[in-house]
Parts: structure tokens; sequence; C-alpha cells
């Protein structure tokens, strides 16, 4: 027989302790999102109920009978079990509007006519389901906010100029710092990171000035070079560590083996320090997106789309699961890259990290 | 294969370091070259110029008749083994091997042909497909001197390229290493701090201290024939023990004296000694040129300190006021701490060396 082995009290508590821990933050961190995604695919209705459903329904149950003014249109609610009047109207397109628009589930026009027909021929209350468009919001803030798809295209554009920018340049004073010893390069190291002390809005007035001057106000290139100022020191610094770490003599033994020396760089220790560099990548790519008070400052007729949802989450008063919508919408993108990245930031050879 | 010719080359870091200086070298072809010396002594700079990887401050470096002074470390033909083998980790066995004949533009049936001649000569010819981080320490040495097999150089450098390695499979390697050298007959510089790892391999060493050459010579040179205290000291395990002594003349002879020896040397000595009447030398003799006698015969009689048995012999200090002397001597008897040991010196192993300028006279 196997002897069990004796657990102790402490570790006992220890591990309960470490699991209450790991949930909190866990719960912290995804009920958030899991509440934005939701929200997102809510109908207006069923964002202002309370309680506020879980899940998005599928579907939207309407019973339809004799009103006052004409058609009473009534909802089932699930929480309540029951059937709730939310329109009384003659018109059947205000009708239509209000079950595409309110309710999420639209049902056309020739199909109420159809329903009411059954109500006139006896049957009372009519009982019909309509499906759920479930993108609803997502439709709604791309038609409805101004400019949201150009804004889109504006903020890639921006933040893929960031990358380059601050890739090449960070990238190359990364590899300089890494790999030569010259006057002063622990202080010019250290002061790169001077720029990033600066809060957004404390330089936004000459930030205005200069790029103006530039003819860059309100133009894409414009904010990437401001993004890149301080993706730029971050670049540095990811990049000279990890230079660092290559040995200089993986490149020496390329150049003895035939390469040149700018072949040695890129056969040899570009490979090996593409996970930091996408890691700064991620960085830029990430800096440059979600920015959005520099972005309200530089920017006037062409704002970035992280303007764009900030301006419908205050314009949005009614509407919280549209500004849910168009947030997700921004997070999309940012979440994309970062699991496209990953996998390079993850990059082994043979099974193990270099 | 070709010879390798170093004038006057000196290399300086910044205004005040000169790492190597005017250092001159002839390495004939396939022959085995150590460069032997304390750490900071400029051997791997010296070899890194070859390699051209350190730019060259002043001199010339000629393979065989051509100037490689300037040129680039591609253009040289040489090839170099690494202290930390530099094989590259995102690179198959391989394509590390084949990297140099790929930027050759050899064609692809040729690349495979080498690689395994290669990879068989050096037994890794069953790790080809794998990763670097998938092999041994051992494994991976063996990998960075396929690749330098593999472009059939004029020149062959290793710099330290057993010292990473644990001790038994370093002394398992320098017989690989040797016998690949045989077989490939390419000419080899070969660095090294390690004094037993030069002289097993070198056909000659050169010993180098402070950026400058002390002395040129095959193992049985540098050894027996030391050039300086310095050599003397540096090579030997233990090293060669140092005995301060006054010449003093006495009727036509010349007997050296401290307070613990006083005796004459043999002719060959005396000869030189002339120059030194009434002045101080030093005196050097290895370990194992200093044997066991009786009490009438003994130059020099002393306590015991302590016996290091070593198997095949032991290894015999005593004290002499602040200084140790270390005696090779045969296993049996055995001889323990506070017995009375009677030495005599072999005398024509005798070296004497001039304290100003700490080298030998004599030769």
């Amino acid at each position: 027989m196997i002897k069990k082995k004796p657990t102790s009290l402490a570790k006992i508590i220890k591990s309960t302790i470490f699991y209450l821990f790991v949930t909190t933050l866990g719960v912290g961190i995804l009920l958030p999102a899991f509440f934005l995604v939701s929200l997102s695919f809510l109908s207006t209705r069923e964002a202002y109920q309370f309680p506020l459903p879980l899940l998005p329904a599928l579907s939207a149950k309407y019973s339809l009978t004799f009103g006052d003014r004409g058609y009473l249109l009534s909802v089932y609610d699930d929480f309540d079990d029951e059937y709730q009047t939310v329109l009384d109207t003659a018109e059947l397109e205000k009708m239509s509007v209000y079950m595409r628009s309110q309710i999420g589930a639209p049902y056309d026009i020739p199909d109420i006519e159809d329903r009411i027909a059954e109500l006139e021929s006896g049957t009372d209350p009519v009982y019909f389901k309509a499906r759920k468009n479930l993108l609803l919001n997502y439709d709604l803030f791309f038609k409805v906010t101004r400019d949201a798809v150009p804004a889109l295209i504006r903020s890639l554009q921006i933040a893929g100029m960031t990358i380059v920018i601050s890739l090449s340049i960070g990238g190359m004073a990364g590899y300089a710092f890494a790999r030569y010893v010259f006057i002063g390069r622990d202080a010019l190291k250290f002061s790169v990171l001077f720029v990033r002390m600066f809060p957004g809005v404390a330089i936004a007035l000459p930030m205005v000035i200069i790029l103006a001057n530039m003819g860059f106000y309100d133009q894409p290139i414009g904010l990437s070079l401001v993004y890149s100022v301080g993706s730029i020191a971050l670049t540095v610094w990811i990049t000279a560590s990890i230079f660092m770490g290559i040995p200089e003599s993986l490149e020496e033994a390329a150049q003895v083996f035939g390469a040149t020396k700018f072949q040695a760089f890129l056969k040899i220790t570009f490979p090996l320090a593409l996970p930091g560099l996408a890691a700064a990548a991620m960085y830029a790519f990430l800096g440059a997106w979600n920015e959005t008070v520099s972005a309200i400052i530089l920017t006037q007729f062409n704002p970035t789309f992280a303007v764009v949802v900030y301006q419908t989450l205050l314009g949005a008063v009614g509407h919280v699961n549209l500004a849910a919508a168009g947030g997700l919408a921004m997070a999309i993108p940012s979440v994309i890259f970062t699991f496209f990245i990953r996998r390079y930031i993850n990059q082994m050879w043979g099974g193990v990290t270099v | 294969m070709a010879t390798l010719t170093m004038q006057d080359v000196t290399k300086q870091f910044g205004r005040k370091v000169i790492a190597v200086k005017e250092f001159n070298l002839e390495v004939q072809d396939q022959e085995f070259l150590v460069l032997l010396g304390p750490s900071g002594c400029g051997k791997t700079t010296a070899m890194r110029m070859v390699a051209g990887l350190e730019e060259v401050t002043n001199g010339r470096i000629l393979i065989g008749d051509r100037d490689v002074t300037d040129l680039p470390p591609r253009n040289r033909n040489v090839s170099m083994i690494f202290q930390n083998y530099a094989v590259w980790p995102h690179m198959t066995v391989f394509d590390n091997i084949g990297f140099a004949l790929k930027l050759k533009k050899m064609p692809k049936d040729e690349i495979e042909k080498t690689v395994k001649e290669v990879a068989g000569m050096t037994n890794i010819d069953m790790l080809l497909e794998r990763y670097p981080s998938q092999l041994s320490g051992g494994q991976q040495q063996r990998v960075a001197v396929a690749r330098a097999i593999a472009v059939y150089p004029e020149i062959f450098l290793m710099d330290e390229p057993l010292s990473n390695l644990d001790a038994k499979l370093r002394v398992s390697m320098r017989t690989e290493l040797k016998a690949i050298h045989d077989k490939t007959e390419a000419t080899t510089v070969f660095v090294t701090h390690d004094q037993s790892e030069a002289m097993s391999m070198a056909d000659r060493i050169v010993i180098m201290k402070d950026g400058e050459v002390i002395q040129v010579g095959s193992p049985d040179d540098v050894y027996h024939r030391s050039a300086s205290i310095f050599v003397a000291d540096f090579i030997g395990t233990p090293p060669t023990n140092f005995l301060e002594v006054d010449v003093k003349s006495e009727n036509g002879d010349y007997r050296l004296v401290n307070p613990h020896v006083d005796f004459k040397p043999e002719s060959h000595i005396s000869e030189s000694l002339r120059d030194y009447d009434k002045k101080n030398l030093i005196l050097g003799i290895r370990p194992e040129n200093i044997v066991l006698t009786n009490q009438k015969d003994a130059v020099l009689s002393a306590e015991c300190l302590v016996s290091e048995p070593q198997g095949s012999h032991q290894v015999v200090a005593i004290q002499l006021d602040q200084q140790y002397i270390k005696v090779i001597a045969s296993a049996q008897p055995k001889i323990n701490p506070g017995e009375t040991v009677h030495l005599a010196f072999k005398q024509d192993t005798l070296r004497l060396f001039d304290p100003e300028t700490t080298l030998a006279i004599g030769d």
C-alpha cells in the first residue's frame, strides 16, 4: 500500500493563500475584460436593464396585441420571466426601427404586416421570435461615428511608422551601446530616458508649435515622430541589452568564415536579436496605438482611432454599449499584434531559448 | 598550407596600453605553434591580429608571400576556433559547418560532401540536424573544429579552445586536436595559458609576457633551457625552485654560497661565473633535478615540511627561511613530515639567472 505523504498545515495555508491571490488577480483582470466584451454585444435595451444580463441574448421573443394607440409590442424578459410592453404605436416603420435599434433583433415591415394579419384573424396575442444582430453595436459604431474607419487606418499607419522609426534608430543606437566603447556612453544611454520623464500634456504646446513649423501638425507622420521619441528610448534599452547578450565572437566567427561585417550582422546577430526586436516593436506599437492625450492635442481634422473612441465615450451618454464596442474594436488590433509578435518573443532554437 | 610571418607587429589600445610590442615571429609550414603566457600578456591579441579581428597599429603580417595586414578577415583564408566555441545557436550543426562554404557559393552537393567529410573526422556525423543547444560542451567544441576544418584554411587559429572543457575532456580533446592537425597538415597557431597543454601539443612554444616575446623554442628548450626567471617559473608543475646565492672565488674555483648551501658547481657553469665574482645570482633548479642522497653527499639538509603523494611519485616540500623548496622524489620510501632529508642537485641541470636582468647566464 502506498502511504500518503502527510501534508503539513503550513503547506495547506501557503497554497490556499497562493490560489486565493492568483484567483483574485485573475478575476481582477478578467472580469472587467469580460464585462467589456459582453457589454459590446448587448442591445441598448439590454445594456440599461437591471440587473445587467451576463451574456447577450441570441434572439428576442416578441408578443403583439392591440393597444390604445394601435398595436402593443412587448418583449420577453428573461429575468422577470414575463413580457414587458415596450411600444404602443400604429406606425409600422417606427416599430421596425425600434426593434432593430433598441432591441437589436430586426424585423421587417412586411413580416410585421403578416403578424398583424394573424392578430386580426383572431390570434391574440401573437407571439414571434427574431434573431438578434450581435454585431449591431460595431456596425453602428463605424457607421455613426464620424470617420472611424479612416481613423483606424491612420492609427495603423502611425503605429507602423513609429515601429519603423524607433526600431531603425533605436536598434542602431542599441547596437552601438552594446558593441562600442565611446566617451560619454553611459551618460548618453541614461539620458535617452530623460525624454520619457516629461508628460505628454506638459510638452504639448511646444510640440504643436514645432510640428506646425515642420508642416506635420494634424498629420500621421507628425504623431508618429512624437511617439518615436519616447519609444526610441525604450527600444535603445531593450535592444542594447539583447545585443549585449549576444557574444561578439559569434559575429567575429562569421567574419572569419567569409562574411562581411554587414553580412555577419544580418545572418547572425539579427536573427538572434529578433525576440528582443519583436518585444521592442510591440512596445512601440502599443504605445502609439493606445496613446490618446497627445493625439487629442496634436490632431484636429485627422484624429486617431483612440481619439475617436474617446469622443464617442464622451458623446455616448445613452449608448454605453456603443462605447464598449468602440473600445473593443480598438483593443482588437493590439491584441492581434501582441499575439502575432509573441511568436517571435518566444522564439526558440532546438527547444531551448538562446 | 602556408607560412605565417609577423614583422614588428605592435598593437596599441588608446594612447597608453600597448598590448603587443614589436612582435616578430615566423611560423613554418605545417608547424604547430603555441603562444603561451599568463592572462593579459597579449597572446590572444596577437592571434586576433592574424585573424584580422584586431587592427594592426604597426608592422606587417604575411601569410605565405601575401601581405594580409590590411585585409578583412574573410579574405585572409584563415580559420579560427574560439574560446567559447562561437557556434551559431540559431543554425543546425550542418548549417554551422556549411556556413562558410555557402558564402563561397559552393554547389549544394559539394557542400554536403564536405560537411559530411569533416563531420566524420570530428565524430559528429550523427548530430548534423541538431541545434547547438542540444549538444554537450564537448560536442559543440567538435562543431567548432569541424567548421574550422571545412574551409581548408592556410592558417588554423585556436584561441584557448580547450579552456571551457572539463579536465578529463580537455586531455582527450588535446589528443584529438593534435591528430586532426596531423591529418590536415594545416599551419596552426594555438593560444593557451595552460603550460602543460602547450608542452604536450606544441612543435614550438612562444612564451609571452606583457606583450613581448620572452622565449621561442621547442618544449624541451623552454623547459630545460629556460631563458629567464619568468619562463623557469611559468613552465612546469611544480615550478622551478629558486635560491639566492653569492659567488665566491677560492683558489681559482668558484663556489655558490648562501646560508643553506655552499658548493662548487661543475665546470661548464664555472666558466660563466668568472664575470660574476662576488656578485649575487639566482640559482634555478627543477624539482625533479633535486635528488635524495646520504648525509655525506648532501648539498642541502633540511626537515621535510609536508609530503604530497602523487601515486607515481611524491612531492616533498622543505622550508628555507621564508621560501619553500619542492622536490620530486620516487614514491618509495615514503617521507614523513619532520624527517630530515639530504638533498643533492643534478649539476648539469642547474640554471643561473642574473637578478638584475632576470635572464639566464651561461648560454
